[in-house]
């Protein structure tokens, strides 16, 4: 919705005209974004030319041929983003409602979801693991499948989509939006899926962006409990070789990249601004 | 502060299916975080000899206390660089008059950034400015000696500036929605009044942004203060930090000692609890422009 | 367990070339089925079909190879799990999954480890036929746990980047190498690590008892800016940003053969100083979900088949004394190890000392070094 852009019907009784306001992306813009560039891609650019030596001043793709030759890589990936899927799922289902029941109805429990949404960065994920197998040791089909990651990893990718989402449900007049619904004679689940989930739409995005990374790189539990993700396989490959390491890291990044775009493009629709009309 | 018709919310309140979202919420933290954590407090202060507090007074071995100290400062200062330049970054893609394209290619982008951390960023930075990277070397042929007028990416100055890429990146992505949600006609209104740039932004913007800022700021410093691999692979521990402790006594080749490893972690888990209290402290004194609460 | 150089050079042992160690100079030596191990212990192991390792990368001491011989002479199916595990995991791997079908059943730990393990009871016990082959100091007499190979330090040289080979201790403080000395960990994490500091201890006035001179000498090097605190990998050694590498011998070894035709990488153990080694121990999960495979590995492991195959990985098996002074070990595999007077008393600290050593790096370490 463009604001009248021209100058202002009211008198200008003020010293300054109306200021002729195309706001323009401008040098401060660029001023922030091209130092910023720099520092993000000079690394990159780093891992991809060692990526690609070949040793005695050749370069080539040699270390990309025998990557791509091993079968770990895309068994790992898939895991990974299966479980990344699944965590995520988890989280909608799990974290999302209880969240705004919280912000509706029991504000008081703030204290306690920002208690728990932080614990996960505090207890270190070694100490988490050997916790969590001490007391659970069984069924067998839970412990045994790598699905079972998906129970610390809700936990791990917590803080993050609790935060993207707080900030995104701070920023809606969640109560007023209920009522008004409600007033309107729409029962709570309308209300979530027509008026909240539309509206938290950066917010849903963000948490899901986080929860995929965050489940794509960890590394501690898979590890330990002995599931090949991806992570895992990164770690791997990176402790013995040399320019296939590196070759990983462009290509996981890559990929990465590429899921995170499928994942904006998908909850694309500008976010829709509560009120700004 | 009772926003209006909340009375008519209350009236439909008790709806159980709310208290049943909450309590499974709860019932799963507790078995699965909570439960293991309190196995942790237990561990610390029980040893082979039974109930003794040995392990929580070896925290303040010169040893574990340059490591608190350090993993301290370093996410301090890692979080507001990150706060900083994330929100300017942020601000700056998200305006009206930015590229669409930029706003996909920077969102997407510090998404993958966000989890670059570890060995490849680690060794990506040495290859750039370690003591024999690329660019120390391209400088120094160029007659600036790095190493020599004193920096060294092997400290915490050099640590924060490994660690705010994937610290920026995440600042931008938990503050865009809130960026977002600052309406433009705010900022008219502020300029029909003949307020500054700087002026809208102390009174208004910022002010608003406060709540989301903090925020994001503990973020930040959560995930560099349980951050290890990146900081692992840069100085092998050499600059202690709480984590790298922690995985030489839990996960390493050399020692094993469970109760050092569960007092650390406790002394972690309390930190951050204090972090918290202070910053819903002052949580409480920057929501007051928000206006629900 | 001390070598006696009589021993080492009555087999006349060469110099270390440039050559490589492959299985070449062993096919001869190996027997075409395998050793000769009970039939009743293979039966039963090929009936379970699958064993569980974790712990054992590929190219650290050729395990690699161990892993695709044992396969193909007996027909199991090998898991590999977590080849990069550090010992604390792989004790932990059998606390968490104890006799759950993808759980350990054979792992591959550091002595003090071994001793852990012992106390929390995840071993069991178990005597290979050629136990009394093992030297007693490194090995369980209960038959818990043994040592299945060593190594001592050495440097690894990237030439092209480093110029000139440091030949002793002493040399690492020389100005020519600012910035390039590393170790693959923290020493209180990294056993190589830990090692490095030991060694550098004994070519300073120290002794297994006395670790402080090693500290004193890293420190020393943080002062000068030789050191480089980052983690050391193939990758950093080989790109030339940490060129001068301390850590154990078959390793070195091994990234040198990995480097070629990238990279001149040399290694050797340094002169001037009593070599600090230190070993590794097998020991069979408790909770092995199947024992006869895990018996039967380490029947293999500890033949003269699977003791050899160390040596393709340049690492120096157990039962080395033993196999040398009964004439098993052809002489193109000895050429491609080190000069045996490197390895001239060469002796292991016991765990007390080794314990006694970890606290002293502990509080002394971050008073001492600063990067």
């Amino acid at each position: 919705m463009s604001a009248p852009n021209t100058t202002p019907n009211t008198t200008p009784a003020t010293t300054t005209p109306a200021r002729p306001r195309p706001p323009g992306f401008g040098l401060a813009g660029w001023a922030v974004l091209l130092p910023a560039a720099i520092y993000f891609l000079l690394p990159l650019i780093m891992t991809v030319t060692f990526s690609l030596w070949e040793g005695h001043g050749q370069y080539g793709f040699a270390a990309y041929r025998a990557l791509l030759g091993r079968p770990e890589l895309p068994t790992s990936l898939l895991l990974s983003l299966e479980l990344a899927v699944a965590t995520a799922a988890a989280l909608l289902f799990l974290l999302l409602p209880a969240m705004i029941f919280m912000n509706l109805y029991a504000p008081r429990l703030r204290p306690a979801f920002e208690f728990i949404a932080t614990l996960p960065f505090v207890v270190p994920a070694i100490a988490l693991v050997a916790g969590l197998s001490a007391l659970f040791t069984g069924p067998d089909w839970l412990i045994g499948s790598p699905f079972y990651l998906v129970i610390p990893y809700f936990f791990l990718a917590l803080p993050y989509a609790y935060r993207a989402l707080d900030v995104g449900l701070m920023a809606l007049d969640l109560a007023t939006l209920t009522e008004a619904a409600q007033s309107l004679g729409a029962g709570m689940g309308q209300v979530i899926r027509l008026v909240v989930l539309p509206n938290l739409r950066a917010a849903l995005v963000g948490s899901l962006l986080l929860t995929l990374a965050v489940v794509i790189g960890e590394f501690t539990f898979a590890n330990v409990l002995l599931f090949r993700t991806f992570a895992v396989f990164i770690n791997q490959v990176g402790q013995h070789e040399a320019t296939e390491a590196a070759a990983l890291s462009v290509v996981s990044f890559l990929i990465t990249w590429g899921a995170m775009l499928g994942v904006l493009l998908v909850g694309r629709g500008s976010a829709p601004v509560a009120g700004a009309r | 502060m009772a926003p209006r018709g909340e009375n008519l919310i209350r009236a439909r309140v008790r709806a159980p299916v709310a208290w049943l979202f909450i309590g499974a919420f709860f019932a799963v933290a507790a078995a699965f975080m909570v439960a293991p954590t309190a196995m942790l407090a237990v561990q610390s202060i029980y040893g082979d000899d039974g109930f003794t507090f040995a392990f929580i007074a070896s925290l303040g071995d010169y040893r574990y206390r340059v490591a608190f100290e350090n993993s301290l400062i370093l996410s301090i200062a890692s979080a507001t660089v990150g706060m900083i330049a994330g929100g300017l970054i942020a601000h700056a893609v998200l305006r009206p008059g930015a590229p669409t394209w930029l706003r996909s290619a920077v969102t997407s982008f510090s998404a993958v950034a966000a989890n670059f951390a570890g060995v490849p960023l680690a060794f990506a930075f040495i290859a750039t400015l370690g003591s024999l990277g690329l660019l120390t070397t391209m400088l120094k042929n160029l007659g600036i000696d790095l190493y020599a007028a004193g920096f060294s990416l092997y400290s915490i100055p050099g640590l924060t500036l490994v660690y705010s890429y994937f610290q920026i990146p995440l600042m931008i992505i938990i503050i865009t929605p809130a960026i977002q949600a600052l309406r433009p006609a705010w900022r008219e209104a502020a300029d029909n009044l003949g307020a500054s740039p700087g002026q809208y932004w102390r009174m208004v913007g910022l002010p608003v942004l406060a709540p989301s800022l903090l925020a994001g700021w503990i973020l930040l410093f959560g995930s560099a203060f349980s951050a290890y691999a990146t900081a692992y692979a840069l100085t092998s521990g050499n600059i202690g930090l709480v984590t790298t402790e922690i995985s030489n006594v839990l996960s390493g080749n050399v020692m094993e000692e469970p109760g050092t490893g569960a007092a650390l972690s406790v002394g972690m888990i309390v930190v951050m609890v204090g972090v918290l209290l202070i910053s819903t402290r002052l949580g409480r004194r920057a929501a007051r422009w928000t206006p629900r609460r | 367990m001390t070598f006696d150089r009589r021993d080492l050079l009555k087999t006349g042992l060469g110099l270390a070339g440039a050559g490589l160690a492959s299985a070449s100079g062993l096919r001869g030596a190996l027997a075409a089925d395998g050793p000769a191990l009970p039939a009743s212990l293979i039966a039963a192991a090929k009936k379970e079909g699958q064993i569980n390792v974790i712990g054992l990368p590929p190219d650290w001491a050729n395990w690699g190879a161990t892993i695709t011989r044992f396969q193909a002479l007996y027909g199991v199916k090998l898991d590999s799990a977590n080849p990069d595990a550090s010992s604390a995991e792989e004790l932990q791997a059998i606390r968490s999954l104890k006799s759950q079908q993808r759980a350990p059943d054979v792992v591959d730990v550091g002595p003090s480890f071994a001793l852990i393990g012992a106390k929390d009871k995840l071993l069991q016990p178990y005597k290979v036929a050629t136990w009394k082959d093992i030297p007693d100091d490194v090995k369980s007499a209960d038959g818990l746990w043994y040592g299945d190979y060593f190594g001592v330090e050495s440097f690894a040289v990237n030439v092209g980047v480093a110029k000139t080979v440091p030949q002793t201790w002493a040399d690492l403080k020389k100005p020519a190498y600012k910035g390039m000395i590393a170790l693959n960990g923290n020493p209180l994490g990294a056993s190589a690590a830990f090692g490095a500091v030991f060694a550098a201890a004994l070519a300073n006035g120290g002794s297994y008892d006395n670790i402080e001179p090693g500290v004193e000498f890293f420190g020393e090097l943080a002062k000068l800016g030789n050191l480089n605190p980052s983690v050391a990998t193939p990758a950093s050694l080989i790109a030339g940003q940490t060129p001068v590498v301390i850590n154990w011998d078959y390793l070195s070894l091994g990234y040198k053969k990995q480097a070629e035709g990238k990279a001149d990488i040399q290694v050797l153990v340094p002169t001037g100083a009593t070599p600090y080694g230190n070993f590794y121990c097998q020991g069979i999960s408790a909770y092995a979900p199947h024992p006869a495979n895990a018996k039967l590995w380490m029947e293999y492991v500890y033949s003269d088949e699977g003791q050899l195959a160390f040596l393709g990985g340049f690492a120096h098996p157990i039962r080395f004394n033993a196999m040398v002074a009964a004439g098993k070990i052809p002489d193109a595999v000895l050429k491609t190890l080190p000069p045996a007077d490197a390895y001239k008393g060469v002796k292991f600290a016991t765990q007390d000392q080794a314990a006694k050593a970890q606290k002293v790096v502990a509080d002394m370490w971050p008073r001492v070094v600063k990067i």
